[in-house]
């Protein structure tokens, strides 16, 4: 370390210099340690007492209760329900995002010359708009007797379904609109990483012979591993916590077929069970850790 | 930098011991009975001198209230100078959680606007302060008075008051060939069915499930006798009422007499043009019906039918003093001020909220009108769920239950035991 230090440095003492340092660094120790790590620790502590809203008048006069939430959590039917759900919800929703949003990424890449501003634009601005105000119009569009999609189909002379009062349809309705709203997102990162892939390589996979499809396999995918990678990760956590769009349009019904985690937790805690929620809070924690780390095992790059 | 992980390490782990060392429940708040105990009356705090009360009183009032409460408040201004009333509306929506900050917090409004619901949570958290013996509970409808009351001590005074009710179209019934508001649960079956034979698309709309479904099942389980908590506060919510009720309630989705699915279309609509024949709701339907377009000689409003019992639902609201409110004078002057006759049909006349003292449906403005009148005679008639503070909670597992019996293929006997079992894991929170 100390050859690589610049001349002008070496006459400072190491504690002057760490006390420079800590000193750039206190803004932002300060703000952690008040606002995440203390109610981060403040909530860990929580999740194993019995506090309720009934007790936050003198919240140390709570019960400790080791891991009693969490057993109860985990043994509850509708957390396994939400787990399944939201499980189901990731599974399908991430690789159908990432799919429409490279698709829509290549697509502006090399076949759409002519208005590409307009379809960026375009496939962006749902993620740009309020997602409340998007699954209210939603709302509207997927209902059963006046909604716009069934009014189509009924020119088709099909009769529709009620796609988010039918316990079989809501949770694909609602991960359909998902995708449809965070792909502008991923199209962008992954346009950004297309344009990274040097076109040398296209052009002498070319000469070789190689189609379409051949090149995308063999080039595009390859080099796109980091950029696919953080999509993956970014929409795998925004995914693992859906919650506005089913508790604007469902509140987690019909018979809880869109009941996510984060739902689930948010009810338990305006019911004032904030012990137990702290609980299911960790157990999701624990959940998105996990699924960014099996992402990061899928897309490692090869050596 | 090693000691210095460590040093966290240890201060993390003493703040957290330190923390745990200072958990646990005191003895004192063990047991007791809670739920509404009718047969004894509900203590009161002694006397607060209202009189000589001065000073500034702020009030937070949700939604409609919270934005014509100031007319009252000049109002009350004018007779008592020497206090200054601030009202804030706070939106629905925002006002449970804002008022349990208020009261974590110990600061928040002397006087509130309360959910007859939250009044458990809110007492059982020591954020209300016991009513004074200055009100006389005896002025109010039972019903409403019972949902001041945790533990055997009133904690506020009921504001207004709505009940539900049976809305039908008296054309479609007549067509139907049904002349009578219906007195019992096969009248209630026969006019939903003569009204869908009369070209109604449903007979009836009941929830099917849901937020709020509790309120419409809840007055068929006590018209079935049954209750929802014993005199020793244990839940009561299986057994044979339940079965009753629940059976009949699922009884109108297995004959199709109501739709299985909340639809997209606005009831109101569908009332209006008779694609529906009728529903249970409360007063504030009134005024959307008519604004929906339906003739007023073409519906009616009539009295819950009656099988042991023709008990309704009864909610509103109710205004209650903070206990850590430091002008708790001028707060309940302005409380008595707010359950006088006059000023509650004043009220009335403002945002159309029924009046809970029973003397104020004597005037002209209320009884004159046949359709309130009815809500009026039901609310003699009309019982609220105990306060306790997990009632919300308990709520949601019963419209979870409703679902499954009449959505889902659960049957009525496995739901009231669901019921039942989910009540109980849930306790009454004290």
């Amino acid at each position: 370390m100390d050859a690589d230090r610049p001349a002008s440095m070496a006459g400072r003492s190491p504690l002057r210099e760490t006390l420079v340092a800590w000193s750039f660094a206190l803004p932002f120790l300060l703000l952690f340690v008040v606002f995440m790590a203390g109610p981060i620790a403040a909530a860990l502590v929580t999740s194993f007492t019995d506090l309720r809203v009934t007790d936050i008048r003198n919240p140390f006069s709570v019960n400790f209760v080791a891991l009693e939430n969490y057993l109860d959590v985990l043994g509850d039917e509708r957390f396994q329900k939400a787990a399944a759900n939201t499980t189901v919800f990731v599974v399908v929703g991430v690789p159908l995002t990432m799919a429409l949003g490279l698709a829509a990424a290549v697509g502006l890449n090399q076949g759409v010359v002519r208005f590409r501003t307009i379809f960026r634009v375009g496939f962006y601005l749902p993620v740009v708009t309020s997602i409340v105000a998007i699954a209210v119009v939603w709302r509207l569009l997927l209902g059963a007797e006046v909604g716009l999609v069934n009014g189509i189909l009924a020119g088709f002379g099909v009769d529709g379904p009620g796609w988010l009062s039918d316990e079989r349809y809501a949770l694909w309705s609602i991960i359909a609109m998902a995708a449809w709203r965070n792909l502008g997102f991923l199209m962008v990162i992954f346009l950004a990483g297309l344009q990274t892939i040097p076109g040398d390589l296209y052009e002498a996979a070319e000469v070789d012979g190689a189609n379409r499809w051949q090149r995308f396999r063999g080039i595009t995918l390859p080099l796109m591993r980091p950029t696919l990678l953080f999509g993956a990760v970014i929409t795998g956590i925004g995914y693992v916590q859906f919650l506005e769009e089913v508790y604007v349009m469902t509140e987690g019904g019909p018979l809880n077929s869109t009941l996510s985690l984060a739902l689930y937790a948010y009810d338990q805690f305006s019911f004032g069970n904030y012990g137990y929620t702290a609980a299911i809070a960790f157990i999701l924690f624990v959940a998105i850790a996990l699924l960014t780390i099996v992402q990061f095992r899928l897309f490692r790059t090869e050596t | 930098m090693r000691t210095g992980r460590r040093a966290g390490a240890v201060m993390l782990a003493l703040t957290m011991t330190a923390a745990l060392a200072a958990c646990g429940r005191g003895e004192e708040d063990a047991g007791g009975d809670s739920g509404g105990d009718a047969s004894t009356p509900a203590s009161q705090a002694p006397e607060v001198d209202t009189g000589a009360a001065s000073g500034e009183v702020t009030v937070w009032a949700m939604g409609a209230e919270g934005e014509n409460l100031g007319v009252l408040a000049d109002a009350f201004m004018e007779e008592n100078p020497d206090i200054t009333v601030e009202v804030t509306p706070v939106p629905f929506d925002a006002a449970h959680d804002r008022i349990v900050s208020a009261i974590a917090g110990g600061e928040g409004p002397d006087v509130t606007q309360i959910g007859t619901t939250w009044m458990g949570e809110f007492a059982a958290l020591g954020g209300l302060d016991p009513t004074p013996s200055n009100i006389d509970p005896s002025g109010f409808f039972e019903g409403a008075w019972d949902t001041t009351v945790v533990d055997g001590t009133s904690y506020g005074v009921p504001w207004y008051v709505e009940t539900r009710l049976l809305y039908y179209k008296t054309d479609l019934a007549e067509a139907g060939g049904v002349t009578e508001p219906p007195a019992t649960w096969d009248d209630l079956t026969a006019l939903a069915a003569a009204m869908q034979e009369a070209g109604a698309e449903y007979g009836i709309n009941l929830q099917p499930g849901g937020t709020g479904a509790w309120q419409t099942y809840m007055p068929f389980f006590w018209q079935a006798g049954g209750e929802i908590m014993d005199d020793s506060g244990a839940f009561t919510l299986d057994g044979e009422a339940c079965v009753a009720a629940l059976t009949y309630y699922d009884s109108f989705f297995e004959e199709e007499l109501t739709a299985t699915a909340g639809g997209d279309v606005p009831l109101e609509g569908q009332f209006a043009n008779g694609d529906v024949g009728s529903f249970i709701s409360g007063p504030w339907m009134i005024g959307i019906v008519t604004d929906a377009g339906a003739e007023p000689d073409t519906w009616t409003v009539a009295h819950q039918p009656t099988e042991e019992a023709g008990t309704s639902f009864v909610g509103g609201s109710n205004l209650g003093v903070l206990s850590d409110s430091d002008n708790k004078e001028a707060a309940w002057a302005f409380i008595e001020y707010l359950s006088q006759p006059e000023v509650q049909v004043t009220w009335y006349e403002t945002v159309s909220d029924l009046p809970s003292i029973q003397s104020a449906w004597e005037d002209e403005a209320l009884a004159g009108d046949e359709l309130l009148a009815a809500f009026g005679d039901q609310l003699s008639d009309a019982k609220a769920p105990p306060a306790i503070a997990t009632w919300e909670e308990v709520a949601a597992e019963i419209d979870a239950v409703i679902e499954q019996v009449t959505v889902g293929d659960a049957s009525p006997e496995d739901g009231c035991a669901t019921m039942q079992e989910a009540a109980d894991a849930i306790g009454t929170g004290s």
